[in-house]
């Protein structure tokens, strides 16, 4: 079947088959090397996408779900300036995630800090808790988020200023 | 590029494997044992490890060939369908009771009188301790990629040891290891889940590659990932301990036991790690020990954190914690009494030269912790409320444990390091090492000793990818043994060409080696003896725990550690990489225990270890940095002493003796009910 569906702004006709995921599905038919889908079960987060604005798991998604969405990967959100406040906060703290993990972390952090501009710890545990990772400092991720609202705050302050 | 997956033996045991495939659609074949004695591909590794299994299956999943084509979904689909036939046999699920077949390797040693002293001691105490299975959860699964060009093969693969690979495959493939490039790709995390078992999926892509003639790639799923490649072994250690009146110990008598399951061409490494640790920081003047790896019917399983040492440092630690029971003393009285001492040495080895710094380290540890007024309060609680009725339960408990950087075994290379430095005339240092398959958190700490030794800028210390440094053998990268003594051999070529630098014109080269471990000439010394412990980095470790009054969960509530290091390169790095394998040391301690016998449980998955939100409070503390003394590995440390200390503290909540580790909420719900 041929699902339509706009991914990062741009109209597409994917290929899918009954029963595929929409993680496979972006993957195969697009190639966004940002998707590291892993666990396939909801849990690893490496399959985190937009769609329709909200954050969700593509591997939990069957493909015909999307008909007529608007998704949004990291390729989509890559250039703007939010996720360079949170790249130079993971260099700063020296936290930066592996390369299987990175975008994930980038998209649930993305997602946190445009909901909740000045986040608490709770906050910022929950939004963490979405890529659960068994290799990183957890305090030091921590302060890279608080670090990353601070950078993302001040520019758009000194922007609107 | 062709994809490759896996065909599985369904079975645990049986011989003669027969895979039995209908056509295959166009562009797809397989790869079986026969075709690879049909192309003159000789199908083991040295210590007898197949590449695909044929003549005898040892664990349920094991490889006994691959579907290879262009789309990887369809050859998981065609993988699954394969049947395999063979003549089954009972498998040998037991270990703890085990028969002679099943030894792969025994180290045994004596030291003192025991019969004299166990006839002299007042007190005996005989205990098993156990550990389980634990997976490494390490953060991508198992993948080789395989190109033949002409007669060079190169491989992409993560792995922990890319020499060892590189030395396997040339074995296995009868090629020069000359014709063998590996290019180590990015890793996570792999805590010793990556040492041997990456050379296997390399080698499976290797002869499809060459059988097939095109680059051929295997990627495992998460799922096949996790039931199917090697874990944590399972230990059970047998302690029988005979102390005088004070319980001071008089003679200890160790029965190690360690699963490895199907396969390990580590098992003497990790057999001699344990050895090495199992009398922890304490003498005693007669010792008997028998080690015994054990082969199973069970997915390979070996190293994790610090190769043997953390089944070992559990259950010494956990016996004097019972011996301390026995003697209604309080632990630290009982572990400073049997203290090793300044000028005292077990196995007749070179005494210690200075004093365990146990009192610094306890004292520090006490007051950060508040060790003393939690143990007496969670004392009292658990004389009112022995079955833990009356709700919040919790226990604390510190154990102190140590580091070396020392591997023991014979294993071809484990213990050669080897470092290069060229500083050339626009004063940039080139470093050539194999093991900079390390982190970019251990890249940056080695770029700043080498810039700060030089006096150059940290982005001029640039190191050669490792695919470009086969001339310059490496021993594994574990956790933080490779890397000191990496770190070390930098240090040591820079003030090499820093002594150099203005008497000799630039570029000047420095070589530097680590000396191959004289564990041959006197192994109980070498292992056991005090002067290991006189270059170690020591690590006081306090846990607090709560059990959760409704599900018996244990719930770690706080780690404290102090250490005592030498130097610390990078505060920062030291810290986050310690509070990192704190995590993974906690999760040990709290997770699903794998069960092999019924190795298709997919729950366990589910279990990837500690989440963020049940993040415990982690302080941590290095005592008396040594500004310029050596550094010193300390990545194993949590998971040396943090078992052990989380065990204690559970102990104590419970006032039982679980004497395993992991520990669920169902099994301690059954402990207290029968209590
Ligand atoms: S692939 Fe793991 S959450 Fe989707
Ligand atoms: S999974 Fe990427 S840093 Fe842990």
């Amino acid at each position: 079947m041929i699902i339509d569906v706009s991914v990062n702004g741009i109209q597409r006709h994917l290929k899918s088959r009954n029963g595929d995921r929409l993680v496979d599905v972006l993957k195969k038919e697009l190639g966004l090397s940002s998707l590291t889908a892993d666990c396939l079960q909801g849990r690893c987060g490496k399959c985190l996408i937009f769609m329709d604005g909200r954050i969700v798991h593509s591997c939990l998604i069957p493909a015909f779900k999307a008909r007529g969405s608007s998704i949004v990967t990291f390729e989509g959100i890559a250039k703007k300036p939010e996720v360079m406040d949170i790249e130079k906060a993971f260099q700063l703290t020296q936290t930066q995630p592996c390369s299987f993990c990175h975008t994930a972390k980038i998209m649930t952090i993305f997602d946190l800090l445009s909901r909740v501009p000045l986040p608490n710890e709770d906050d910022i545990v929950e939004a963490l808790d979405m890529v659960p990772c068994p290799c990183s400092d957890p305090i030091g991720l921590i302060q890279a988020v608080k670090l990353a609202a601070e950078l993302r705050n001040k520019r758009k302050f000194n922007r609107e200023a | 590029m062709q994809f490759a997956s896996t065909i599985r033996s369904p079975y645990h045991r049986g011989r003669n494997a027969k895979v039995i495939i209908d056509t295959l659609p166009n562009g797809f074949s397989s790869i079986l044992p026969d075709d690879l004695s049909a192309h003159n591909i000789p199908s083991l590794f040295s210590e007898g490890i197949p590449i695909f299994a044929s003549q005898q299956i040892s664990y349920r999943g094991e490889a006994l060939g691959l579907i290879i084509g262009p789309d990887p979904g369809i050859c998981d689909e065609l993988a699954a369908l394969a049947r395999v036939e063979c003549d089954e046999e009972e498998p040998e699920h037991e270990w703890e009771s085990f028969s002679s077949s099943q030894i792969v390797f025994h180290y045994g040693a004596e030291h003192g009188d025991l019969d004299a002293m166990f006839a002299a001691a007042s007190t005996q105490l005989k205990e098993v301790y156990r550990n389980g299975i634990f997976d490494h959860h390490y953060s991508e699964p198992m993948g080789a990629l395989a190109r033949w060009d002409k007669t060079t093969l190169s491989i992409h693969c993560a792995t922990q040891w890319p020499d060892d690979l590189r030395r396997r495959l040339a074995g296995a493939l009868a090629i020069s290891e000359s014709n063998i490039v590996v290019h180590p790709t990015e890793m996570g995390r792999a805590l010793d889940g990556r040492l041997w078992f990456p050379s296997l999926v390399a080698a499976q892509a290797a002869v499809a590659s060459r059988i097939s003639g095109k680059p051929v790639r295997i990627l495992y799923t998460r799922e096949e990932d996790f039931l199917h490649t090697t874990k944590q072994a399972r230990s059970a250690i047998n302690i029988r301990s005979g102390s005088d009146e004070q319980g001071r110990l008089l003679a200890l008598d160790i029965v190690i036991l360690i699963n490895l399951g199907a396969y390990n061409p580590l098992a003497p490494e990790i057999v001699y790690q344990a050895v090495s640790a199992i009398t922890g920081i304490y003498s005693c003047p007669a010792i008997r020990i028998e080690a015994y790896a054990i082969r199973s019917n069970t997915i390979p399983l070996g190293a994790m954190g610090s190769v043997g040492a953390t089944h070992a440092f559990f259950a010494i630690e956990a016996h004097m914690n019972n011996l301390a029971q026995r003697y209604s003393k309080h632990p630290a009285e009982i572990k400073a009494l049997n203290m090793l001492k300044k000028g005292q040495s077990i196995f007749g080895a070179p005494d210690l030269s200075g004093d365990i710094p146990f009192n610094r380290i306890h004292k520090e540890l006490e007051q950060i912790s508040d060790y003393p007024r939690k143990y007496a309060s969670y004392e009292l609680v658990k004389k009112r409320d022995p079955g833990c009725r009356e709700g919040i339960v919790r226990g604390i408990a510190l154990t102190l444990g140590y580091q070396t950087g020392r591997s023991f075994s014979e294993c071809s290379g484990m213990n050669l390091y080897s470092v290069e430095a060229t500083l050339d005339r626009e004063l940039r240092l080139l470093i050539k090492t194999q093991a900079t398959i390390g982190s970019e958190s251990l890249k940056a700490m080695w770029r700043k000793t080498a810039a700060e030794i030089l006096s150059i800028h940290e982005d001029h210390v640039h190191f050669l990818l490792p695919e470009n440094t086969h001339s310059l053998p490496s021993g594994p990268m574990t956790l933080s043994r490779g890397s000191s003594l990496i770190h070390a051999l930098i240090e040591k070529t820079c003030r090499n060409i820093q002594k150099k630098r203005f008497r000799e014109s630039l570029p000047i080269s420095a070589t530097a080696r680590t000396r191959p471990s004289k564990a041959k000439t006197n192994p109980e010394a070498l292992f056991l003896g005090a002067q290991l412990l006189d270059s170690a980095s020591w690590c006081g470790t306090a846990v607090e725990v709560e059990i959760d009054a409704l599900t018996g969960k244990p719930i770690p509530l706080a780690v404290w550690m102090v250490i005592d290091a030498g130097r610390i390169v990078n505060v920062q790095i030291a810290l986050a990489s310690l509070r990192a394998s704190a995590l993974s040391a906690l999760a040990f301690c709290t997770a699903n225990d794998f069960d092999p016998s019924e190795s298709g449980r997919k729950d366990y998955i589910a279990d990837a270890g500690m989440r963020i939100r049940q993040l415990p409070k982690i302080e941590i503390e290095f005592i008396e940095p040594d500004r310029n003394g050596a550094a010193k590995g300390i990545g194993e440390l949590p998971f040396i002493t943090i078992p052990a200390a989380f065990y204690s503290a559970l102990t104590q909540a419970l006032g039982l003796d679980p004497r395993q580790l992991p520990l669920k909420g169902g099994e301690i719900l059954r402990l207290l009910e029968g209590a």
